[in-house]
Formats: C-alpha cells, sequence, structure tokens
C-alpha cells in the first residue's frame, strides 16, 4: 500500500524504511513517524514520549493524534488477521513474493 | 482528538460491555481486562503459557500480546480443547474492540479509558445467517466465503463485532471505499505517511499479512 499510495501520487516512497530504519522513505516526516510507531509498539513510556514530542514539534498536535489512530488501527488489524489466520489468495503471489524477500519478512510465523 | 474518533472509541468499548453473540457482557468485560493487562503488560508472560487456566482468559492473553505467533495447529488445539469456533470468533472480536482505544490513548499521550461496567442481558445469539468454511481463514465466515479479502471476511459470521471493527476503521484509517483513493487523506498524514506507519506497526507485530 505504500509503495502504491506512493507512486500514485507522483513520488514513490522507498519501501525499505519499513524494515530498515537506516533507509529514508522519502516522506515527510518520515523519520519520525518511524520513531513514534516503534516507541507506540513498544513499552518503554519515556521513549514514546520523547517520540511523541518530535512528532508534535515538526508536524503539530493533529499529526500526532492522526498517526496514534493509525497505529491503533493497525494494533486492530494485525491481530484480526493473525488471529482469523488470514491468508492471501493466490492472485497476486509474485508481486507479494517481492515485498516480502524486501523486508525480510519471510521467517515470520503467521507467513506460513 | 476528532470528535469521530472519540465517538468509535467511546462505542468500542460500549460495546464490549454488551451482551455479545455468544457471551454474556461480564464474561466480555473479564475478557477485555485480560486484553488490557496483556497489551500493557512490561514484562508479558511468553507465547506458550496459559496465564489463567481458563480457555477464554488465555486466548484473549495470547490474541492481545501475541498474535502474531499464533498457528492454525494452535487453532484447532483450542477448538479441540472444546472453545467453540464462533466463542473464538467473538473472543477475537472483544480483543480488537478494547485494544485500539488503549493503544491510541496510550500513543498520544491521553488518559487510558477504563472499561464501561457490563450491561446485564443475555447473549443476543446474533450471527451471520449462514456460516461456510473460508480457504483464506481459519475461522469460520458468513457464506459464501472468500469472496473479499481474508481480513474483510474475518468477522463477518458475527455481524455485531465485524460492525464494530469497520467502525473502528473508518474512524482510525479509513473507510474501505476511501481506500480505493491512493491520495485521500485527513489533511494531516498523507495516505504514504499512513501506509509507512501500518507498514511499520505491522512488521513489529511480525504480521505478514
Amino acid at each position: 500500500m505504500l509503495s502504491w499510495s506512493s507512486t500514485k501520487s507522483g513520488a514513490p516512497a522507498n519501501i525499505g524504511a519499513i524494515a530498515d530504519d537506516e533507509v529514508d522513505a522519502g516522506l515527510p516526516h518520515g523519520a519520525e513517524l518511524v520513531a513514534f510507531t516503534d516507541a507506540a509498539a513498544g513499552v518503554d513510556e519515556g521513549a514514546l514520549a520523547a517520540a511523541r514530542a518530535a512528532l508534535v514539534a515538526c508536524a503539530g498536535e493533529d499529526f500526532m493524534i492522526d498517526a496514534a489512530a493509525v497505529v491503533a488501527n493497525f494494533e486492530m488489524m494485525t491481530r484480526v488477521a493473525d488471529g482469523s489466520g488470514a491468508r492471501f489468495p493466490e492472485q497476486g503471489a509474485d508481486h507479494r513474493a517481492a515485498i516480502a524477500d524486501k523486508l525480510h519478512i519471510n521467517d515470520f510465523t503467521s507467513a506460513h | 482528538m476528532r470528535d469521530d474518533l472519540a465517538e468509535a472509541h467511546r462505542r468500542s468499548l460500549a460495546h464490549v460491555a454488551s451482551p455479545g453473540a455468544r457471551l454474556t457482557a461480564a464474561r466480555r468485560v473479564q475478557i477485555a481486562e485480560v486484553a488490557r493487562e496483556a497489551y500493557l503488560a512490561v514484562e508479558p508472560s511468553p507465547p506458550w503459557v496459559r496465564p489463567f487456566d481458563d480457555l477464554a482468559l488465555d486466548v484473549a492473553y495470547r490474541l492481545a500480546r501475541h498474535a502474531g505467533t499464533i498457528t492454525e495447529q494452535w487453532y484447532e488445539q483450542i477448538i479441540g480443547e472444546g472453545l467453540h469456533p464462533l466463542e473464538f470468533v467473538e473472543i477475537l472480536g472483544v480483543v480488537v474492540a478494547t485494544v485500539p482505544p488503549i493503544a491510541f490513548a496510550r500513543g498520544a499521550g491521553l488518559p487510558l479509558p477504563v472499561l464501561p461496567a457490563p450491561l446485564a442481558g443475555e447473549p443476543s445469539g446474533r450471527e451471520a445467517d449462514e456460516l461456510a468454511p473460508a480457504k483464506l481463514n481459519w475461522v469460520p465466515v458468513a457464506a459464501p466465503a472468500d469472496q473479499v479479502a481474508s481480513v474483510v471476511q474475518a468477522l463477518t459470521a458475527l455481524p455485531d463485532e465485524w460492525d464494530n471493527m469497520w467502525r473502528l476503521a473508518e474512524a482510525q484509517y479509513m473507510s474501505d471505499r476511501q481506500m480505493d483513493d491512493p491520495l485521500w487523506n485527513r489533511g494531516t498524514l498523507s495516505r504514504p505517511q499512513m501506509e509507512l506507519v501500518a507498514g511499520r506497526l505491522s512488521l513489529i507485530r511480525e504480521c505478514f499479512f
């Protein structure tokens, strides 16, 4: 979805940034969004407060609120997918395999 | 904070505290309390530990904290131990109704929401008119199966859980109609910025899907 939406918007993002901290996604506030997501998914309240403050400082309060909402949404969707045994249809398997290789996610339990 | 987001989270927790298709409201709130504890635990139990010696509560803990470790074999084992597949779906529905308001509040630096007191009443029995085994999910779904994406059909066996999930998704992310538009946004995060957060969170949770 990142590849598709960014390409359609005219500025293709580097999806490698999802998995590699050294890669720049090429999106405004990309590094701050990744740091905020990491902190929100972790258990260190101090790190979360710092990441939240950094995101607000660069993009504003409403932006941070909507980023937190997206985090919440995917805390939901990942559990729906993994809890229900969600699988992909055969169609599009080659494309997904290429992305999975790039993100190094083939060893996830949910990949099998 | 957007009013629609606050309302979706309020309704989600009220949904948790209402009688479900097969479970009483009191049991659903008990499951939600476990989900909350599991989600917020600094040192959670390992995935293979069953902390409660209660099948439904142990399933809730695993779903809330270790969903990325779940296998079809584990699901079949749980069903084999006596949990009805639709009870499993309802527990999943309660977990995914509980975690998002908590995750959002914690992320945004707001007070964590409190679970409402359970409402009185018997389970509604409201289930899909016809169920079908799915190829794209291991849980049963509303017939006909596999006509839509697996995450879309995942909770269709229990319409109230499905409705709540998509009400949350619309407020937190976007509606299914808006998903088709790669440029749609609320004027804050662009669509690619939303997808960067979505992709990163899914990676951290080890969700292949």
